[in-house]
């Protein structure tokens, strides 16, 4: 192997002798060999972009390799050995790489993923293949290429060391000892004496399909009917994959209005054409479009584990019958008509004040409610609280004698009183003699007697 | 039922399935009501499982809910429980009453839709509801018919509590309870039923 003849100290100063405390690693091959095999290009992208930006580039270097990875959080890594004979050889694919992200950031390369990221984070638009050079070519750059800690930067200064050389120059015994395995292990995937192996980018699926009907579309069933076959191969692509989706979005561009977007949202992934298409047909009744329908587009959010769903063998209701799958789907029905907040479950609270034990709940949240529920202990009978409870307390009139009226009519008490007095922690505390009354048509109403102030009559609802 | 025909070829021919008689009724499946009086009076022994119940009251809070709390105890609490959803309650559910009487509270559903006739259809054709209680205070009897069938659909059962003045109209439900508060209970009138039943039940309701 012939050596440059300036890197031959540099040589010597790597194949030290490995400290005992070191375990000899069995990867460890001759720098050229594993730096021969392979050849990166990285993408520095400027301005450094948000996850979702670096995410979308990465799908668009797929189209040169089937290898990429990412290097957080503005590089792009291509290993691009294999794509050298499809794209006409290095200069050609170097050109339209560079063509492709000349927008967007600097395009380098080099015999280890490490290296072309290097040489693009230091701004060169290098194209190094041959991996004898490489560590000549390296060391010039500054260490804070390497994307090292600010705490490692700052010690390797102090002691005089700013470049990579410097760094490779220094024993790899004391290098270890003095600034961690960790910084040590960068720089021999950096030169090659280590392999580099990769996390491969896995793009993002999603479906997403635009399309232009034959004719501008103003009502809802033509919509509906030109959206289905669009459905269909959503719920194909889903089927494939088996993944369900919770979200769908359907964007309506209209000629001279701002399209309207309509997004569909779902307690279950879910993956039915037809079941979309309803949902869908229930949110577009409630829509009025501006004017008709140029354009339609539909995108599918995230794909998601879809739950496994057998067919049941007998109708929900029927002996056997369970309606697990039905209980979700009607809960989605209603809400997409009627809002989220028009249905709700209910549950128990551990308090005494009447205005905060009984809860609103989200419904389908089963474990939860049951296990809350049981946890309250409730100390009354069963029937001595009502059915109902009116939002507010309703003030009672009162006769000359301070008895309470409904209707002016007297009211009769049947139980009580039955003292609450509680909830001075926090503000709302309540002090009330609560009865049971009988107003003259005979219904039983909860009323309660205020113990402060003017000790008003107060109904707060009726036994049902 | 008493013994009318001492013939035994014509008691051989009543039992044939395609015969029909007027106060016969085919077998429904039905939920006890927890009220033993009301158990015997009403056909089958229950609450029907199946079809419309109408309960009407001349004022909101007799007691008529509470007449159903022990079926929602015994429906809720079924291995294979569906939901029990009340349809525009006239106040707020209180949770602790309905958790002490033994209703588990995450089988309930609670829906206040500005149209209450087209959430108790869905609710009733759904599949996914065992009982729908609704208010429903105007309703023609299309709309009613249409709730009918869509019990039948669903495999659940409707129970509309409407004003006492609906009495007179007619109505495709298959019961139809005319409930009036007396001293210590409820007093309920049958308006309707198929098959037999008394005109009058007295029930005491737990003070």
């Amino acid at each position: 192997m012939k050596r440059h003849s300036g890197t031959a100290a540099l040589f010597d100063a790597l194949q030290a002798p490995v400290p005992p405390r070191l375990p000899p690693s069995p990867h460890l091959e001759s720098p050229v060999r594993v730096a021969a095999r392979q050849l990166w290009a990285a993408v520095r992208l400027q301005p450094a972009p948000d996850a979702a930006g670096l995410q979308r580039q990465a799908g668009r270097a797929l189209q040169y390799s089937s290898r990429v990875s990412l290097a957080a959080p503005d590089i792009v890594l291509l290993e691009v050995r294999g794509s050298l004979r499809l794209f006409g050889g290095l200069g050609s694919l170097l050109a339209q790489l560079r063509g492709h992200f000349h927008q967007v950031g600097v395009v380098s390369m080099a015999p280890t993923a490490l290296a072309a990221v290097a040489l693009a984070r230091s701004g060169q638009r290098a194209a190094l293949t041959d991996a004898q050079r490489l560590v000549s070519r390296l060391a010039p750059l500054p260490l804070t290429c390497l994307g090292w800690s600010a705490q490692s930067l700052a010690r390797l200064a102090a002691v005089g060391v700013v470049t990579v050389g410097e760094a490779l120059r220094l024993p790899r015994a004391g290098f270890a000892q003095r600034f961690g395995h960790t910084l040590l292990d960068d720089l021999d995937r950096l030169v090659g004496r280590r392999p580099d192996p990769r996390v491969p980018f896995v793009p993002v699926e999603r479906f997403a399909v635009r399309f232009e009907p034959s004719y501008e579309m103003t009502g809802n069933a033509a919509l509906l009917r030109e959206l289905q076959p669009h459905l269909l191969a959503l719920q194909q692509f889903l089927l494939q994959r088996q993944r369900g989706i919770t979200a769908l979005l359907l964007s309506l561009e209209h000629r001279q209005h701002v399209a309207t977007r309509i997004v569909l949202r779902l307690a279950v992934p879910e993956h039915c054409a037809q079941r979309l298409s309803s949902l869908l047909a229930e949110r577009l009744r409630q829509v009025v479009l501006p004017a008709p329908v140029r354009r339609c587009g539909l995108r599918c959010g995230p794909l998601l584990e879809a739950a496994s769903d057998s067919a049941g063998l007998w109708q929900a209701g029927e002996q056997g019958g369970g309606a697990s799958t039905q209980m979700p789907a009607f809960l989605e029905n209603l809400r997409v008509r009627l809002g989220a907040e028009s249905v709700h479950g209910l549950s128990v609270s551990p308090d005494h004040r009447p205005e905060h034990i009984s809860r609103v709940a989200e419904p389908l949240m089963q474990a939860l409610a049951v296990r809350r529920a049981a946890a309250v202990s409730m100390p009354w009978a069963p029937g001595r609280r009502p059915l109902w409870l009116l939002p507010v307390p309703q003030l009672l009139e009162q006769d000359a004698s301070g008895w309470p009226l409904c209707a002016l009519q007297r009211l009769q008490l049947l139980a009580g009183p039955e003292r609450l007095e509680t909830g001075w922690w926090d503000g709302a505390d309540i002090q009330r003699d609560y009865y049971v009354a009988a107003d003259a048509n005979g219904a039983r109403l909860w009323v309660y007697r205020q113990r402060e102030g003017q000790r008003r009559w107060f109904l707060h609802g009726p036994f049902g | 039922m008493p013994q009318v025909s001492p013939d035994p070829r014509l008691e051989q021919l009543l039992q044939h399935p395609s015969l029909w008689r007027g106060r016969s009724i085919a077998p429904q499946p039905v939920v006890a009501t927890g009220f033993a009086a009301l158990d015997q009076a009403l056909p089958g022994g229950g609450w029907p499982q199946r079809g419309l119940t109408e309960i009407l009251t001349a004022h909101q809070g007799l007691g008529e809910l509470q007449l159903w709390l022990p079926a929602l105890a015994q429906l809720t609490s079924a291995a294979s429980a569906r939901w029990c959803a009340f349809v525009s309650p006239p106040f707020q559910l209180f949770a602790p009453a309905f958790a002490s009487a033994g209703v588990r509270l995450d089988r309930l559903l609670i829906v206040r839709p500005p149209q209450p006739l087209w959430a108790t259809e869905q609710a009733l054709r759904s599949g996914a509801c065992d009982l729908v209680l609704s208010w429903v205070a105007q309703a023609s009897v299309p709309e009613l018919r249409r709730l009918a069938l869509a019990t039948e659909q669903g495999l659940s059962a409707g129970v509309l509590f409407r004003p006492a003045a609906a009495g007179r109209e007619s109505s495709p439900a298959a019961l139809r309870l005319l409930v009036q508060a007396q001293p210590g209970g409820l007093q309920l009138r049958v308006l309707k039923s198929r098959g037999a039943a008394q005109p009058v039940i007295n029930l005491t309701l737990p003070a």
